[in-house]
């Protein structure tokens, strides 16, 4: 059966010492194609842990995850393909220290995709230019800002040309005024028709460009469903507290 | 200026007749000799027992799932890496070196390679657990960051880790080689004639013990002391690519 869920995630379960902390509870959600689901909850309520889960950085105890329609959960698929397939994005940036910006943006790509050194180079200049950092391409990881950091390592997803982007709170280590630029660049991305999944705390951001949101608390899937329906008419107590609380 | 004249003629008496001072040099060699030979052998040891120790840190969570025949092997190397660390580690390097000369190799007569053997074994368990603290100082997001690319394990230790990791040992290495070049002074211990035999050899043919044990002494200051520079001469520039 195919249809157009780029991701489906079935009865998913991450327990901790043996089943007494329970860091997701059952979940399942799908993400279809050119969607953006936005996953939002307070903190350890198994938000990354789920975001992480989808490219096997975190493994589930039990469950399945299909994507693409391949179920990546089975041990015998070959995780290291489809994680080419599934850029992501970590809240501190993770940028390789020792390489210049080029050399970050270029060095899966030539190395996996069998590119060679100029058509990496070459389309990770494109890119660059999109984000408005090409003029950086020669420095060193230590000597950008933040937000300039994190729209780099958005890039380095991107030169591996994926169809699924993850974003795991992509702002929260950024300084407030440096928010906006790296938001901007996800915007753009999502209106480029990218299946995206955002861990975040930016409720504007979801509010807007969000396709679904997800609300999860204590490893359970608390509610989803459009942006009005989460924002302007939640259904459990739950959420209406948590929305109290940040808006 | 009587004292200077009698350093002089001691000098000449304990050095310079029947040409002692070959006997410091070629010590010195010797020492030079044996260390070298075992920082190679233990660099190639330690990097062997490191890869092993954290290729079983970092998998052993995702390899419990599927218990295949590449899970125990990893179990076994990693209990048997464990084991020559406590024990090497756990014991001094002098019975070491004597058990290599009279229980293991009681049949060679070459003691400068079992010195070489022995302080080889020695230092490689040191240099496993430097080797193995560089790759845990490299934050486990650069390690997500290779792997979330599509790098396979290997790829990402190649590709992402093990540059970043030398650049964390290398003083550290060399700080095991400047302890290593001491450590060597008890190769005396199973009859070498190393720098420090040497000078007491000397002693023992002079009666005079000052001049020999000092000359020693100043000699390993020396070495020491020149081998300590570069090292900083090193950091610095290892520092400086960092920016």
């Amino acid at each position: 059966m195919k249809d157009n869920k780029i991701i489906r995630v079935e009865n998913l379960k991450k327990y901790y010492k043996g089943g007494t902390i329970k860091a997701l509870d059952n979940i399942s959600i799908n993400v279809d194609e050119g969607e953006v689901v936005v996953i939002i909850g307070p903190s350890g309520s198994g938000k990354s842990t789920l975001l992480r889960s989808l490219n096997l950085l975190e493994i589930p105890t039990e469950g399945n995850i299909f994507v693409d329609d391949v179920l990546i959960t089975d041990p015998k698929t070959d995780i290291n393909k489809h994680r080419q397939k599934m850029g992501m994005v970590f809240q501190h940036f993770n940028l390789f220290p020792n390489m210049n910006i080029l050399k970050n943006l270029t060095i899966a790509p030539t190395r996996l995709l069998g590119k060679s050194n100029d058509e990496a180079t070459e389309y990770a200049m494109e890119l660059l230019e999109r984000v408005g950092l090409a003029d950086r391409a020669t420095a060193f990881p230590s000597q950008l800002s933040g937000g300039q950091k994190q729209r780099i390592a958005i890039v380095r997803a991107l030169c591996m040309n994926p169809k699924i982007m993850l974003f795991d709170e992509p702002t929260s280590a950024l300084d407030p005024e440096m928010v906006g630029e790296v938001l901007d660049v996800m915007k753009e991305l999502a209106a480029q028709g990218m299946s995206m999944v955002v861990v975040t705390h930016e409720m504007g951001f979801a509010r807007e460009v969000a396709d679904k949101v997800v609300f999860m608390d204590a490893g359970q899937l608390i509610e989803q469903g459009t942006p009005e329906q989460i924002f302007e008419h939640p259904q459990s107590e739950r959420l209406k507290t948590f929305l109290d609380k940040v808006i | 200026m009587m004292w200077f004249s009698n350093f002089i003629s001691d000098f000449k008496f304990v050095f310079l007749e029947s040409e002692r001072y070959k006997l410091i040099i070629e010590g010195l060699f010797v020492t030079l000799e044996i260390t070298l030979f075992a920082v190679l052998i233990g660099i190639a040891l330690g990097t062997v027992v490191a890869s092993i120790r954290s290729t079983y840190d970092k998998n052993i969570e995702s390899l419990k799932k599927r218990k295949n025949l590449g899970y125990y092997v990893l179990c076994v190397c990693n209990v048997i890496c464990k084991i020559y660390l406590t024990v090497i580690r756990g014991t001094p390097t002098v019975v070491q070196l004597l058990i290599a000369y009279f229980i293991v190799f009681a049949t060679s007569n070459n003691d400068v390679q079992i010195a070489v053997f022995a302080f080889g074994i020695n230092s490689g368990a040191y240099v496993a657990e430097i080797i193995r603290a560089g790759i845990m100082a490299v934050p486990e997001g650069q390690f997500e960051a290779g792997r979330s690319l599509g790098f396979n394990y290997l790829q990402t230790m190649f590709h992402i880790i093990i540059p970043q990791m030398v650049k964390n040992v290398l003083p550290a290495l060399c700080n095991e080689f400047i302890v290593l070049i001491k450590e060597t002074s008890i190769a005396g211990y199973i009859g070498i004639t190393d720098l420090t035999k040497a000078g007491d050899l000397i002693r023992g043919r002079t009666f005079s013990a000052f001049l020999p044990l000092f000359g020693v002494a100043v000699i390993y200051l020396l070495l020491v002391l020149v081998l300590t520079y570069l090292v900083g001469k090193l950091e610095r520039r290892l520092r400086a690519n960092e920016r």
